[in-house]
């Protein structure tokens, strides 16, 4: 589903050269759960931006759902996102201005969809991370397990092939990564969607199918 | 895409009050300043109605007086003659004090079939007013001798009065007066409009009454119209021809020409002025609305890179920003509008309507470029800042 060859990503200012990643090759299969893991600075959340195709790498090429990224323009690029990925966050990324629903929702304003449409997949979606009751509400009258349920609505409501997981329980206590952990285990699981996380938690890893660490830019496992 | 960003600015409305505010406060300047632009504009595309070029304006005071009729008629007789006599006069002719561009008006009010007629200015004039002005005759005559046995008063009108009282039918030889006036005027003829208050300000409906021998008692003025090379020397012997006539009057000669440039001058400035307040007003605005866009930028960094994440270009990135400072500019001028056209609809200042209308068009077009421009800018920036970092950053 996901191979990377090689990637390399090197961060340039005037006087500093940092190397992030350094040859970093990895295949993720169809359905496949991964998670990455490894301690702060290690190129963790770099590895996924560039799999999410938020960043570029130096070097190396990615192909995502059989289709080479590296030609592709602004516009096919963001089409390829919203269609193929869906994104969470440790900081959820919700727009407080905008209520659960129309949060949710979001992903769908940049597709041909009506809003009778939009209403009615946001709110499946919500259905499926238990939050139905809460449409209503602005991100700011819910708890960090509420609102990153809300995050994982907003990445699934258009059906994506591929979610990427940036540390989706690094805010949460146990008890609320747990239920966060079930969902995205449920999705993979019940809609076949693969899913790559990086996180801090063994214990969130080792529920993964695979366990992918970096150290220093380089995979040691 | 539309109800969306409507949805986010309507959830930040307190956040926005500031700055719909200050775009309501500068259309409602641009209004002022447009409508008064418009205002000038459409009467300095009419025509003057008369040569102004060449007429000189004679001020006479403490003249001749004298209870006898006969010996005051004789007494300014001669001196149109003594005057019409210099080689350089073409035409001549005693007014009332009311002449093109001057600071005196005389008003009145004229009520034809059952419609009053408000600031109706009446002047006086001989029946040589019409050459030494050479105003423009539209309809009928000007006065002749006949005039003065006629059954009924004879006036002219300008093109104003017919309008506002036979609109588009023929003004000659009908009466002006209300059913119940015993004394009523006939119209025999209809003049062009003469723009009394310079280029710039509207004239207002005039009425024109044929001076007879008794009127010479307070006509102190004289129009003379001159030869084109009159310079300052005949200007010398035409004061001294007339001072030694009119021994102990005080006399003064104006040219039409810089009597006009004085009072365009004194209407153009108030425009001036509010220019400048609306100068500054559009420069605090812009910069007030580049600098919240830019901290918008700043602040929603993150939602930015969200937007991105999730499908959306750099292009509908800026765009969207764009948009969210043009619905708010939209907003206030849906608020602005209602109050600019209760202008036309109450006849605030009494100015046609469409002056009103073409102001407020200007204004809005002009808040909406303003807005656009301010936008187009931080719209970029917001375009090209990288997903990855945007998300990180916040």
């Amino acid at each position: 589903m996901i191979r990377l060859q090689n990637i390399e990503k090197v961060y340039r200012t005037d006087t500093i050269e940092t190397l992030a990643l350094n040859s970093v090759s990895l295949d993720v299969a169809k359905g496949e759960f991964l998670s990455i893991m490894g301690p702060s600075g290690c190129g963790k959340s770099t590895l996924l931006n560039i799999m999410g195709l938020l960043d570029v790498p130096s070097k190396g090429s990615i192909k995502i759902a059989d289709r080479v990224t590296e030609n592709l323009n602004d516009k096919q690029l963001a089409q390829f996102r919203n269609k193929t990925l869906g994104f969470i966050f440790q900081s959820y990324h919700l727009i407080n201005d905008l209520q659960v629903l129309d949060n949710v929702e979001l992903p769908l304003l940049y597709r041909d969809t009506t809003a009778k449409e939009r209403k009615m997949l946001a709110t499946e979606a919500l259905e499926k991370v238990g939050l139905a009751n809460r449409v209503k509400h602005f991100p700011t009258q819910l708890s960090g397990g509420q609102r990153q349920r809300v995050a994982i609505a907003r990445a699934i409501v258009g059906k994506p092939d591929i979610i990427l997981a940036d540390e989706p329980t690094g805010n949460l206590d146990s008890a609320m990564g747990n239920e966060i952990m079930d969902i995205l285990i449920n999705l993979n699981r019940n809609e076949g969607t693969t899913i790559v996380m990086v996180t801090h938690d063994e214990n969130m890893a080792h529920k993964t199918h695979r366990l992918v660490r970096l150290f220093d830019g380089s995979q040691v496992q | 895409m539309f109800k969306h960003l409507f949805k986010l600015i309507w959830n930040k409305k307190k956040q926005n009050f500031l700055l719909m505010t200050e775009m309501l406060v500068s259309f409602m300047v641009l209004f002022a300043v447009f409508t008064l632009m418009v205002y000038y504009y459409d009467n300095y595309k009419k025509p003057m109605g008369f040569k102004y070029q060449d007429v000189w304006v004679i001020n006479i005071s403490n003249a001749y007086q004298t209870k006898n009729t006969d010996s005051l008629d004789l007494y300014y007789e001669t001196l149109r003659k003594i005057i019409k006599a210099l080689p350089q006069v073409q035409e001549l002719s005693f007014v009332s004090g009311n002449t093109p561009f001057s600071q005196q008006i005389n008003e009145g009010g004229l009520t034809y079939k059952g419609k009053h007629i408000e600031h109706l200015n009446n002047f006086t004039g001989e029946d040589s007013y019409k050459d030494a002005l050479q105003v423009e005759v539209l309809e009928g005559r000007w006065f002749n001798k006949q005039d003065a046995v006629s059954k009924y008063r004879s006036v002219v009108i300008d093109a104003d009065l017919k309008e506002a009282t036979f609109g588009k039918g023929q003004a000659v030889g009908k009466l002006l007066g209300n059913d119940d006036d015993k004394n009523k005027m006939k119209v025999v003829g209809v003049i062009q409009t003469i723009k009394r208050n310079g280029d710039y300000v509207k004239p207002g409906p005039g009425i024109y009454y044929r001076a007879d021998t008794g009127s010479f008692r307070w006509l102190n003025k004289i129009l003379v119209r001159v030869s084109p090379g009159a310079d300052a020397a005949f200007e010398g012997r035409l004061y001294k021809t007339m001072a030694n006539y009119m021994k102990n009057s005080n006399i003064e000669i104006e040219h039409l020409t810089n009597k006009l440039k004085d009072t365009n001058y004194f209407a153009v400035i108030p425009m001036i002025i509010l220019s400048i307040v609306s100068c500054f007003l559009i420069i605090n605005v812009a910069l007030g609305l580049f600098g919240v866009l830019w901290y918008n930028i700043n602040k929603r960094k993150g939602e930015i890179g969200l937007r991105r994440a999730i499908g959306a270009t750099g292009n509908s990135v800026s765009s969207q920003l764009v948009m969210e400072s043009m619905i708010l500019a939209t907003l206030s001028l849906i608020i602005g509008s209602f109050f600019a056209i209760q202008f036309p609809l109450l006849n605030v200042f009494n100015l046609q309507a469409h002056i009103y209308i073409i102001g407020m068009l200007l204004s809005i077009i002009f808040v909406y470029l303003l807005v656009l421009v301010c936008s187009l800018y931080p719209g970029r920036q917001a375009a090209a800042i990288y997903p990855a970092v945007a998300l990180h950053e916040e």
